[in-house]
């Protein structure tokens, strides 16, 4: 192992290399800039390939193609450049495509502040296309040392769901810095409970099976497989077809190859939940860092409150809910995404704190904290409100 | 016994306010600890304000964010002026030529890192690598040496210059 300090978008491109990336294709933007520029430097030393793309549609599009072609491939963006992804996400959940997606979250709308965090594709990311008929995986680092872990994750779910995964970061993952420890070989990785086998290839004849299994190889177009693949519902060989009911037994299998195999993509850190407390602060991403320094800093006090850190956030972990409990959502925007998501799972009162740009900080969600003890409601603090 | 030292780093850009942090943060690794450093700017290249976050454990980091300065190194008057109530329990060191203290905080002292590095090493450049020492000088949470390796590491050239600065810096006796 090698201990470094640097910062989350060099951590995810030696992850991804790690991983086994043979093609990277992105446009650059802020703050994921420097994983196209790491990838430009480092790639072709791994004998992969990189190439910057005229935008961001073709970027993924690219991606699409090598994955296609039995490459590990990977994209990178801000939400500027997500938005752009719509039709090929389209392209890699319907035809059943391994990619990994990377995007660190800014403030929005449209261009809003460059270098500063927002969390304003929670949902995006699980629509992140037309149609419906599908479910997403989407992972969230809280940090450097996560979002190295999680990029290596990513391309194995990738691969055994046969579905593009989505690392939802945001730009103190992508920028911060943090020390840490870099595998330098593949029995350093398995020690790290990251191990990642060779990339399959699927060789036929049923492409598409009508089934919810996992582990199903890749398709892989060329190289003599008899593979086929379209944007259009595929026959189970990949042909295109207009069959109502293959459409539903294609859609079938979207969506529950991933619901039914859940188990392998749920993760969360739950801190201070032992007592059941009254109180439970939910959170993803860096701000589930500060949320976690709270729980101690009022534990210290004698205050009985815990945290739920969402690791994964898609398929949704409506059981770690409960409606006898309050809970206090924190997440970087004002209009409230995941705390729509936890009053529907928990059924009982959510209260939320909205922040965009920076970090709430420990002082305030103590003073909140305690207002919601007090039984009151935690009106006139800045930027609390009631959940909807 | 564990420990959690926060330190915050500001200036205006071009006074190398992140390499300072990047070699705490990399000095801290070389001491066998955890570190987290978050950095945020203006959009400008030079001339914008710059502010370097770094906590350093001996466990795993929890929040990343500077709320409670143990140091806080302020190398413009802006900087100073802004983020001065974060150390109010901890130690200010400021940059003498470029501010003009307050009387409101208990624990401050003025370092003439700027004036320093133009007479002794005739580069106004190592001022923040002067200050660096002096932060070092107040830590007891890993050896100096540590930091002297990580700033070796981290300077593309004038790495004799930076270790003289920091030496300069590490020896410097404040009242």
């Amino acid at each position: 192992m090698k201990t470094v300090f640097d910062t989350g978008n060099a951590a995810i491109t030696e992850a991804a290399i790690l991983a086994g990336l043979k093609f990277y294709s992105g446009y650059p933007i802020t703050p994921a800039t420097e994983i196209a520029e790491n990838m430009s430097r480092r790639l072709p030393m791994a004998g992969g390939y990189y190439l910057q793309a005229e935008d961001e549609t073709a970027a993924f599009h690219m991606a699409i193609g090598a994955s296609l072609g039995g490459l590990r491939a990977m994209t990178s963006t801000s939400g500027p450049g997500y938005v752009l992804y719509a039709d090929p996400y389209g392209w890699a959940i319907g035809s059943e495509i391994p990619v990994v997606i990377l995007n660190a979250q800014r403030v929005g709308p449209v261009s809003g502040i460059t270098g500063a965090p927002g969390q304003g594709e929670f949902y995006l990311s699980r629509y992140p296309t037309h149609g419906g008929n599908f479910e997403t995986i989407v992972l969230a680092p809280d940090g450097v040392k996560e979002a190295f872990e999680m990029t290596i994750q990513a391309f194995r779910l990738s691969e055994r769901f046969r579905t593009p995964v989505t690392i939802l970061a945001d730009q103190l993952v992508t920028d911060g810095w943090e020390a840490f420890q870099i595998p330098q070989d593949s029995y350093e990785l398995e020690a790290l409970g990251l191990p990642l086998p060779k990339r399959a290839v699927h060789w036929g004849p049923d492409f598409y099976p009508r089934s919810d299994d996992i582990d199903i190889p890749p398709v892989v177009l060329g190289r003599g497989t008899g593979g086929a693949c379209s944007d259009w519902t595929p026959t189970e060989e990949g042909y295109d077809t207009e069959e109502i009911e293959a459409q539903m037994k294609h859609s079938y299998r979207l969506i529950y190859k991933i619901r039914n195999n859940r188990k392998l993509i749920d993760r969360s850190l739950l801190t201070g939940m032992e007592d059941d407390p009254p109180v439970v602060m939910v959170s993803y991403g860096s701000p589930s860092r500060v949320v976690r320094r709270a729980v101690k800093a009022a534990r210290a006090l004698g205050i009985r409150v815990g945290a739920i850190s969402l690791k994964s956030l898609w398929p949704f972990q409506d059981d770690l809910f409960d409606q006898n409990r309050i809970h206090l959502v924190v997440e970087l925007n004002h209009d409230g995404q995941l705390v729509r998501e936890v009053q529907r799972a928990s059924g009982g009162r959510v209260h939320f704190l909205g922040r965009c740009g920076e970090l709430p900080t420990v002082t305030e969600l103590l003073e909140i904290v305690r207002a919601l003890f007090g039984g009151g409601r935690p009106r006139g603090i800045k930027n609390v409100r009631e959940a909807w | 016994m564990t420990f959690r030292l926060e330190v915050l780093i500001s200036g205006f850009g071009g006074q190398g306010v992140v390499l300072a942090g990047r070699a705490l943060g990399l000095a801290a690794v070389h001491g066998g600890l955890e570190s987290t450093m978050l950095v945020s700017h203006g959009t400008e290249t030079r001339g914008g304000y710059v502010r370097s976050q770094v906590v350093i454990s001996d466990e795993e980091i929890d929040s990343p964010v500077v709320e409670k300065a143990d140091i806080f190194l302020a190398l413009s008057q802006a900087a100073y002026d802004r983020f001065k109530h974060l150390a109010k329990n901890g130690l200010t060191l400021y940059e003498s030529d470029l501010v003009v203290a307050k009387e409101d905080l208990t624990r401050q002292l003025a370092i003439p890192a700027r004036k320093l590095a133009i007479e002794e090493l005739g580069t106004e450049l190592a001022a923040n690598m002067i200050a660096m020492g002096q932060i070092a000088r107040h830590l007891d949470v890993m050896p100096f040496a540590a930091l002297q390796k990580a700033v070796a590491e981290l300077s593309k050239r004038g790495a004799e210059t930076n270790l003289a600065a920091l030496g300069l810096g590490f020896n410097l006796e404040l009242v």
